[in-house]
């Protein structure tokens, strides 16, 4: 017999987890609808995030979330200097190149991590780690909620800088059309390494909503996130933020409710076989538009 | 006399846009069949359905009474069909020898019968002296004949060439104009496509001209051109 | 071709020298040969069919469990199970590879990464056949011909064997049919149709050698290790590691994957001293170098230099 109250216990989990992989999955499929780009070391600046919150807690003592205020702005630059530096320069070399360059980096960042944390496992301790909320039947920790509003906030101001702002329309007209968007005077490389930058700031924003509740590894944990990225933007669709957001909470509730209804084991495969099976049967993602080929 | 290449009815659509429509036609050993028109007629699409790249709605391709149809193009150049690609393609990172082998390999899987036959090809061609240069540095003419030896390094019966006189200079244009003219003496049945007219005039022994996907005129090309569905079809007129 | 075989020829004199010149240092030796015969095998499908995978750990991994439960288990000879082991792993890259080429470009990249993910959470939850997260033990072996498969004496030999039987398979097939098919449908599949080749049947005996001589070494693998466990066999970073170190060397020719492993797992050795784990940012900071300034690889780039200068020469005299 299925309990009703905590399946929906399950599922506003799953929504809240799904809404920091949507953050993370957003900023890949954002880089990736405007520079056609695969960024490999997505999930490195996700970790990047996170030991920029364990570093803050070691020198500060505040609440992780005080650290984004140094934290968007720092991740903003460096990914602009990144996209300049090393991706600007191979824009026309074939897809794989960016692919092979981004892997390189995020192999730069892990290990320059581990060199400076050493391989253990951070992690910052808030103090109220274990508080819930309840609503209802459900418990709902507070951690979890707080990684879902500062995802509704950081997504909301994504949609407005997009559909309001003349930079926004500037970004949104170059990934529909590139050469389109260059005959109408917008500067496409200064939108890419604008976008590269935007990326990489909500990669860390996850990062550092994540730290209180995951433990951070250099290297291992990068690759995961890159992976469950990959996840959310191929459910979605490549290049499309909505479809993002949908395919984030999607991966979400599947890993919560297959580890709570399946084999717990094998959570990371749940999403896995799901990224396959769209892969094979619909590569233009779940909510993506069929494509007719010409 | 059998027929080399022979289509019957066919129909070619893109989504909803009919590319090709209901074209027939007939090429026999030794012949050349000039197909002309002006840009968007279809040529290129007709072509494609004929060598496999795009696969028709209706109609039927049959080469020497073999029904082909339904063959991917790897197996209809298998079964004998050399072709040409209009934006000339070679291997850029192998050799001019080694291109040309790559394609001498379908009928001489050893190695040294591969390589005398794909240098055979090259003299044949003009390239002998370029076997060794990497096909990425050759100018356009050359490439031209590099793209002409793959197709033929195949050992077709049916050749199709795609726009092979398209920007190259008088000489060359007048070498390539022979070429093709031995080819057909030796046998080959030839399909190109070409907007050089005095290469179609000179050539063909036999002219199709399409406009807006089908067939509007057939003939003599002496005769085709003098048609007035043809002119104004070229010329536009509203 | 007369260049390659003397080149073979040196490198088998050279693993003939070295385990009387460095007796002491023969498990460095050992990764090293290991990386040459993987990044090679890696290279027919990543680098002479242009297939870039970054999921070959699924076959090391496939390669060294077989092994090790065929003697653990079944007390099946590591040859037979390594044998099985290579058959399995074909059919899997035909399976795989016959769902997955139709996607193109980085999807069939993006396929191989959960592809060896999915192997690894299965050894790693699948207990009662891997050994599960705390894996698996190879305590016995057969002694063929009087051999201890333990000693890292008879280990350097069977690694040397297996480098030199993959660069070997890669030398004979470069100037026939099959190698220049595969470059054909790297170059462009359109045009390697119009030759008569089938791409995709093409692509799927690349992956399907590729992945069986991947899992031979792994074979070997397994019981240099002699210990075995999901996270270093299906690891991400290995996969990453394979096709990087062909990468960097030079994709699509004989010696780059080869070069590449020598330069990087040896200098991975010197400086482990020195960066303690954190070696593999030698491959990340290599691999952008490269893709910065000579996509080719080091191999690739000098031979596109000796071909231009040779025909330069030859156009003068």
């Amino acid at each position: 017999m299925l309990d009703l109250a905590i399946f929906i216990q399950n599922l506003a989990n799953g929504l809240l987890i799904g809404g920091v992989y949507a953050l993370i999955g957003v900023g890949l499929t954002l880089v990736f609808g405007v520079m056609r780009t695969i960024n490999f070391a997505h999930g490195d600046f996700v970790v990047l995030g996170m030991y920029g919150a364990v570093l803050f807690d070691l020198v500060f003592g505040f609440d992780p979330y005080l650290s984004l205020l140094i934290a968007l702005p720092v991740a903003f630059v460096v990914g602009m200097v990144v996209e300049r530096a090393i991706l600007a320069p191979i824009a026309d070399a074939p897809a794989e190149s960016s692919l092979l360059a981004t892997l390189g980096l995020s192999l730069i960042i892990g290990n320059l991590l581990l060199l400076t944390f050493g391989g253990e496992p951070r992690s910052v301790q808030v103090p109220y780690a274990s508080d819930t909320v309840r609503i209802g039947e459900v418990n709902l920790s507070v951690v979890l909620l707080a990684a879902g509003a500062a995802t509704t906030a950081m997504i909301g101001a994504l949609y407005w800088f997009l559909e309001r702002t003349e930079r926004g329309r500037a970004v949104r007209a170059t990934a529909e059309n590139r050469l389109g968007a260059e005959l109408v005077g917008i500067d496409t490389r200064r939108v890419q390494s604008f976008v590269f930058g935007m990326g990489t700031a909500l990669a860390v924003t996850a990062g550092v909503t994540l730290i209180p509740l995951l433990f951070a590894t250099p290297t291992f944990t990068g690759a995961i996130f890159t992976l469950k990225a990959f996840v959310v933007t191929v459910l979605g669709g490549l290049g499309r933020v909505g479809a993002a957001i949908g395919g984030g909470l999607l991966l979400g509730v599947v890993e919560v409710l297959g580890a709570s209804y399946f084999l717990s084991e094998y959570r990371d495969a749940y999403g896995l076989l799901a990224f396959l099976l769209v892969l094979l049967l619909r590569p233009e993602g779940l909510f993506g538009k069929t494509v007719k080929r010409v | 006399m059998p027929s080399a290449l022979r289509a019957e009815g066919l129909t070619v659509r893109f989504g909803g846009n009919v590319a090709v429509s209901d074209v027939s036609l007939a090429l026999a050993p030794g012949e050349i069949l000039g197909l002309i028109g002006p840009n968007g007629a279809g040529k290129t699409t007709l072509f494609n359905a004929l060598t496999g790249y795009v696969t028709p709605e209706s109609g039927r391709v049959s080469l020497f009474d073999r029904d082909i149809t339904r063959l991917a193009p790897h197996e209809r150049a298998r079964a004998g069909c050399g072709r040409t690609f209009q934006t000339e393609r070679p291997f850029e990172e192998l050799t001019v020898l080694e291109n040309v082998l790559v394609a001498a390999f379908l009928h001489e899987p050893r190695r040294s019968g591969a390589e005398r036959l794909a240098r055979e090809t090259l003299e044949q061609v003009g390239l002998g002296d370029r076997a060794d240069q990497p096909a990425g540095d050759l100018n356009l003419a050359r490439r031209r004949r590099l793209e002409l030896a793959k197709a033929l390094a195949t050992r077709p019966r049916v050749i199709f060439l795609d726009e092979v006189m398209a920007g190259l200079n008088p000489p060359a244009l007048r070498e390539m104009i022979a070429f093709v003219s031995e080819l057909s003496r030796k046998g080959l049945a030839v399909l190109m496509v070409e907007h050089i007219m005095e290469a179609i005039v000179e050539l063909s022994d036999h002219v199709i001209v399409m406009a807006s996907g089908a067939k509007i005129a057939e003939g003599a090309p002496e005769a085709v051109m003098r048609d007035e569905r043809v002119i104004e079809a070229y010329l536009g007129t509203d | 071709m007369r260049t390659h075989l003397l080149g073979l020829a040196a490198f088998v004199a050279l693993g003939l020298a070295y385990p009387v010149l460095f007796p002491s240092a023969l498990t460095i030796a050992i990764t090293i040969l290991l990386f040459v015969g993987w990044a090679t095998a890696w290279d027919v499908l990543g680098g002479w069919a242009g297939q870039v995978s970054l999921g070959h750990a699924a076959f090391v991994g496939l390669g060294a469990y077989f092994v090790a439960i065929g003697v653990t288990e079944y007390g099946l000879a590591p040859w037979w199970s390594a044998l099985l082991g290579m058959a399995v792993a074909a059919a899997l890259a035909f399976a795989w590879g016959w769902l997955t080429f139709g996607l193109r470009g980085p999807y069939f990249t993006l396929s191989t990464i959960a592809f060896a993910e999915i192997l690894r959470l299965v050894a790693i939850n699948e207990g009662w056949l891997t050994g599960g997260a705390t894996g698996v033990f190879i305590m016995t072996l057969p002694e063929p011909f009087g051999l201890d498969l333990f000693d890292r004496q008879t280990q350097y030999w069977l690694a040397l064997g297996f480098a030199v039987l993959v660069i070997g398979i890669v030398v004979a097939l470069s100037r026939g049919r099959f190698g220049y098919a595969l470059r054909a449908v790297r170059e462009d599949e359109d045009a390697a149709m119009a030759a008569g080749i089938d791409p995709k049947r093409t692509k799927l005996k690349a992956f399907m050698l590729s992945g069986a001589l991947t899992a031979l070494g792994g074979g070997l693998y397994g019981i240099v290790l002699s210990f075995l466990e999901p996270h270093v066999m299906f690891y991400l970073l290995l996969s990453v590691q394979i096709a990087l170190t062909a990468i960097i060397g030079g994709r699509g020719t004989i010696w780059g994957p080869a070069a590449g492993a020598m330069v990087l797992i040896g200098s991975g050795e010197v400086f482990r001293t020195t960066f303690a784990e954190a070696n593999l940012l030698i491959y990340g900071v290599l691999i952008l170098v490269i893709v910065l300034f000579a996509p080719r690889g080091l191999v690739g780039e000098a031979t596109r230099r000796a071909i231009r200068r040779r025909y330069a020469k030859r156009a003068q005299s």
